[in-house]
């Protein structure tokens, strides 16, 4: 054993940096001003034991530990639709189709509506709903891994960074700020993630604000969440429920064992609002006839069910649907094998989803506050193909966005006609960068812009003690709202 | 609202890219050399294209004037100070007016001056905060708390027994004895260390060791708990091996885990290290530290990392700049890793593209152990002095106990865990308010610095035995607090350890207490990568699940929050979906069907006479009884056996069903109190 080393600073402190820190306070303001105060202690200090729990959540919420730069937002969204295409959708075969001689195979059926060249062939119904849509052409991503590029694009910040690890969903953000809203009777988690099993989650925020996981089935028919019905039948399930509470009260309410396991008859009290309610199987659950509407696919039915939550009204704000993989690096459009996961074959349940989605959402007058957001995790490679008979990973993409006052029927950015670079950005940027194209992190701050909550907020609760900036740098104007969408 | 900003930093959103980091290499003199470094950089998908991030700018050199004279400078020993020692006294103690305890107190083992570290420490604090300390555990409470803290199992009723009736005065050591070590403490302690060491297939940085070098680590980290091997020569093994496998070699996969796509091989070292100064020595600021110097950044948050700069921890990065990680294709999406120290160059900089800011400035850095400035002797491999000044340093001491003690006290000495602030550790040589920034953190950091130090003292003596760390922990009276209190508990309080926190079962122990106590063991298997296992404790990781990615089984454990072992960590909090699962899911209905054998099955078929007959001592008695004792290891009270009982005369079957259910959702069942 060496000698221990006990590491103290230099008594020769730099007097000069230390009068211009206190001059200028940092970011990294603890938000009790007192040393020590983690999150862990906060949770103990807000009375609701060391678990973060529903409770805490609340408190959490309420408190006012949030520091921002004062930025006007549109608040023109009260839901959010994240659609992610996982595996990476091929632009130059979507959104932002590129006719390659010799290439685009002619069962694309590229058109021209209103100036906007689309795919007819493989979205057809989305073709007739342009005037919805929103096309950001001129998006970039920073990274080219999967795995990585579709965390960042869920948490919109470098999974890899310093506080990527705990970084939430853009879900859960919006789950806690929007917590405030919700009113009494309220029974659905405000975030719910659509087919999406191992999407971002809910980062350091309470359990209450992560997401709520649901598959849908492929078939046709669903009766609602798992789990929400009891085996034994109703009857049955509530004799049990009263027996445990006659049995379990006196450990469950005002616990002698701590408040964690009194927070703990919380989730029992949410769950128990979920069961045998017409509300969720309603809302979860769909007949043949809906999902066929809406396209008989998972995708389909996850749609379905987005736009049946909403209507709900039961409290969720932000909604993930994953749909994928889109990772055609061979024979992307099935020459060799038709029957074969390929751009004809996985682009229908997306144009049949999607569209009906955005009918049914604008004939309920949900789209209007409904802000819907679709794009991959990053682009893929233009002009030719590769030797495969695939397109490779590649960093420029389309982003859609629909709803919540966007203005329908327009393309923002341009990239050249062979795909390789940006030629219009369409995007005034942030802070001072000037005109620039558009970033994960940029999506990231339309939608919280959209929703009404500053996008260069700074949480003061989290782990690190440092600040959790919601757009990472926003306040440093790096990155910010692709405002031209409302333009 | 702070719209002047020292600048942010961050790495965060830097990223960016390779591109075969086609930069100003012309007149470099090693561009040989950057080759191999290239080729090191490859190892995963390298299709990245450059972009540049305008955060960049942020990191130029006018951030370094603030760096000189920064360095640490050691102090001398570090004395535990035992201070002024209040006798414990137990009776005092047990006089107060004790909460009912579930399965009664009349069995109390007698409780007894100690003279074990930790109530040396913990009791006088207590005084000194004029808070009480909560009753000693009933035997009761006891048995259920250490198997599960040990073992991840309840005890069977049979284990129960044994324990209750044992009259000896030393039963609960012998007890402890008895577990730590055994195969299911084996079983338990992997999970730990697995999540402690992250091993998993898939990270959110791209990183795949595939389950192959999954199970291959996992084996090496079971085989090493079951030998008993010392803490610090796991570590050494980690740190500083070689090989050209990580799907036959596990501890490969450790370093493998630092793998960073989409940037210079600097990106690697830096990830590596990060990594393992987060493992090791609690240090999760180093990271911090790597895209930039402390001070803007950590002046608020730790002394230590406001003192040190971005190059001190290139230093660190050094030691791993002679390590290659290489993938090599086993076949069609499926690659293994090497891990071996063919470098010859140390540390460059000058790099401007990938996942953290620019390093700025020219030639390379050198290693230079960050706590206490030591360099690796002449000729010496990097890695092996890497492992030789950790283990040797009291922080990597400090931070083992620590990691170990949150997990039994539910919050670390130092909390985070793995936040350590070196500058304010020392009881003897706490920070001096005039190095403190204001508004900075300037008390000694732990909650209790002597206990701290004389835990790790401990650790140290007995060369690392984290067996030995564990019984010193368990066998402890502080630990063996009840987590019931009387009067009024004072929440901020808590980091004396007045009180037991309860935990939340982890989601492997929900599920294997569930399937033990019904009696209905499942198998889970993958194929030939692992298995047959018959308890989810046993499971690899928690991204191989037993029936696929959105099975029952693999939602109910997801459910109970065991995290990615990657950007989801485990964690304790509840949640609807807990609820659901407990109250629905087929794992626990298809274990409360009276016609399943199993428990239900065997206790129905007990005389009806005797439903209301509880045991004595630790025996079984009647239906009732046998339920309790079999799913929550206690005796029924009074209340909740009169209730039970009236129940059971309406309809004995569905009522003995409904009891069962009723069991597998009270709190006590779910959290370890």
């Amino acid at each position: 054993m060496e000698q221990d080393p006990v590491y103290s600073p230099n008594k020769n402190v730099d007097k000069k940096y230390t009068a211009l820190a206190h001059k200028y306070p940092h970011l990294h303001q603890p938000f009790f001003k007192r040393p020590d105060i983690s999150r862990r202690r906060f949770f103990q200090l807000a009375g609701a034991g060391v678990s973060g729990s529903y409770l805490a959540g609340r408190a959490l919420a309420a408190s006012s530990v949030d520091t921002n730069q004062g930025m006007a937002t549109k608040n023109t969204a009260k839901n959010v639709i994240f659609v992610l295409l996982t595996g990476a959708i091929s632009a130059w075969d979507s959104f932002d189709l590129k006719v390659i001689n010799g290439a685009t195979p002619a069962a694309m059926n590229a058109a021209t509506i209103n100036g906007i060249s689309w795919p007819m062939g493989t979205m057809p119904k989305l073709g007739a709903q342009l005037d919805k849509l929103a096309l950001v052409r001129s998006m970039s991503a920073h990274a080219l891994v999967h795995t990585l590029a579709q965390t960042w694009s869920q948490i919109g910040r470098n999974p890899a960074a310093a506080l990527g690890n705990i970084a939430p969903n853009i879900g859960s953000v919006i789950a806690i700020e929007k917590d405030p809203l919700r009113t009494p009777g309220q029974v659905f988690p405000a975030f719910i993630a659509l087919n999406s099993p191992s999407g971002a989650g809910g980062g350091y925020l309470p359990a209450t604000y992560a997401p709520f996981r649901v598959t849908q089935p492929s078939g046709t028919t669903n009766a609602g969440i798992p789990d929400t019905t009891n085996k034994n039948g109703q009857t049955l399930f509530n004799t049990m429920y009263s027996r445990l509470h006659q049995l379990d009260d006196p450990l469950r309410l005002n616990s002698p064992y701590g408040q964690p396991l009194t927070d703990y008859n919380d989730f029992y009290s949410q769950a128990h609002g979920m069961m045998y309610n017409p509300t969720v199987n309603t809302a979860f659950g769909f007949t043949a006839a809906d999902s066929v509407r809406y396209g008989s696919s998972s995708f389909g039915n996850a749609c379905l069910v987005a736009k049946q939550v909403l209507a709900a009204n039961q409290g969720t704000r932000f909604i993930q649907i994953s749909y994928g993989s889109w990772d055609f690096h061979q024979d992307i459009y099935g020459t060799i094998n038709p029957k074969g996961s390929n751009m004809f074959t996985m682009s229908p349940a997306l144009d049949n989803g999607v569209s009906t989605l955005l009918s049914d959402l604008q004939s309920t007058g949900l789209l209007d506050e409904t802000l819907v957001v679709m794009l991959g995790e990053f682009g893929r490679t233009p002009g030719a193909l590769t030797g495969a008979g695939g397109r490779d990973h590649y960093v420029l993409q389309t982003a859609v966005f629909a709803g919540a006052g966007v203005k329908g029927g327009k393309v923002i950015g341009a990239t050249s006609s062979d795909g390789k670079n940006i030629t219009d950005f369409g995007f005034a940027g942030s802070g001072t960068t000037g005109p620039r194209n558009v970033w994960p992190e940029d999506v990231e701050a339309t939608i919280y812009s959209a929703m009404g909550i500053d996008w260069t907020t700074i949480r003061h609760d989290d782990p690190f003690n440092r600040g959790f900036e919601y757009v990472p740098f926003a306040s440093q104007g790096t990155y910010g709202p692709i405002h031209e969408l409302w333009a | 609202m702070g719209k002047r900003r020292l600048a942010m930093a961050g790495g965060a959103a830097a990223m960016l890219l390779v591109a075969g980091l086609a930069i100003t290499r012309a007149q470099d003199p090693v561009t040989a050399d950057r080759a191999q470094e290239r080729a090191q950089a490859r190892v995963e998908e390298a299709t990245q294209m450059p972009v540049s991030d305008p955060s960049c700018t942020f990191f130029g050199p006018e951030r370094e004037r603030f760096v000189a004279g920064s360095n640490a400078r050691s102090q001398g020993q570090l004395t535990a100070s035992v201070g002024a020692q209040l006798a414990y006294s137990a009776r005092a103690v047990a006089a107060n007016v004790m909460p009912s305890a579930p399965g009664g107190s009349r069995t109390d083992s007698l409780d007894h001056p100690s003279s074990n570290t930790i109530d040396r420490y913990i009791f006088p604090a207590l005084s000194a905060a004029g808070v009480a300390a909560a009753p000693p555990t009933t035997d009761w409470e006891f048995v259920r708390r250490v198997y599960l803290d040990l073992t991840g199992r309840i005890p069977t009723p049979a284990q129960t027994a044994a324990f209750i009736n044992d009259t000896s005065m030393n039963k609960r050591s012998t007890l402890v004895n008895s577990l730590v070590g055994s195969p299911a403490w084996v079983d338990k302690w992997t999970v730990w260390f697995s999540d402690l060491y992250q091993n998993n297939s898939d990270n959110a940085a791209g990183t795949r060791r595939f389950i192959q070098g999954v199970t291959a680590f996992n084996g090496y980290i079971r085989s090493s708990l079951q030998s008993n091997k010392p803490y610090n020569q796991m570590a050494s093994e980690i740190i500083t091996t070689q090989g050209t496998d990580s799907f036959t070699q596990g501890e490969v996969n450790y370093l493998v885990g630092g793998v960073v796509s989409g940037g210079p091989v600097q990106d690697i070292y830096d990830q590596q290290i990060a990594n393992t100064a987060s493992t090791f020595l609690g240090l999760s600021n180093l990271n911090c530290l790597l895209c930039h110097d402390g001070r803007g950044h950590l002046d608020q948050i730790n002394l230590w990392g406001y003192y040190t700069s971005r190059k001190q921890a290139w230093g660190m990065s050094s030691f791993l700049s002679h390590t290659a990680t290489a993938a090599t294709t086993v076949s069609a999406n499926l690659r293994s890793f090497s891990l071996q120290d063919t470098g010859k160059l140390d540390y460059a900089l000058g790099s401007t593209t990938g996942n953290r800011p620019p390093r700025t400035g020219t030639g390379r850095v050198s290693p230079v152990y960050i706590l206490g400035n030591a360099k690796p002797a002449t000729g010496e491999n990097y890695r092996a002095a890497l492992a030789r000044m950790m283990t040797s340093d009291f922080q990597f001491a400090r931070a083992a106990v620590n990691y170990v003690w949150e997990y039994f006290f539910t919050v670390g000495i130092v909390s985070p865990s793995n936040q350590f602030d070196p500058y304010r550790l020392d009881p003897n040589n706490p920070p001096d308010p005039a190095m403190c920034p204001m508004g900075a953190p300037c008390t000694l950091q732990p909650s209790n610095a002597a206990l701290l130090n004389a835990l790790a003292q401990d650790f140290v003596n007995s060369n690392y035995d984290v067996q030995a760390l564990m019984k010193e922990i368990v066998n402890s009276n502080a630990y063996q607090l009840s987590s019931r209190y009387n009067g009024t508990w004072d929440p901020s309080t808590a980091s004396l350890f007045g009180r037991k926190l309860v935990r939340r079962l982890w989601s492997e122990e929900v599920h294997d207490a569930i399937t033990t106590s019904s009696g209905q063991l499942p198998t889970y298997t993958s194929g030939t990568n692992w298995g047959p296992v018959n308890y989810a404790m046993q499971l690899p990781e928690p991204l191989n699940t037993p029936d696929g990615g959105n099975g029952a089984v693999n939602n109910f454990l997801n459910a109970f929050l065991r995290g990615n072992r990657d950007d989801q960590p485990r964690k304790p909090d509840g949640s609807i979906s807990q609820s659901l699962g407990l109250m629905n899911d087929s794992l626990v209905m298809n274990r409360i069907a009276p016609a399943a054998a199993g428990l239900l099955k065997t206790t129905l078929a007990m005389p009806a006479a005797q439903d209301g007959v509880v045991g004595q001592g630790g025996n079984m008695g009647g239906l009732v009884d046998t339920l309790f004792l079999t799913v929550l290891s206690r005796h029924p009270t009074d209340t909740e056996l009169s209730t039970a009982l009236a129940n059971l005369k309406t309809n004995r079957t569905q009522e003995a069903q409904n009891l069962l259910w009723s069991l597998y959702n009270k709190v006590d069942f779910v959290f370890n109190y």
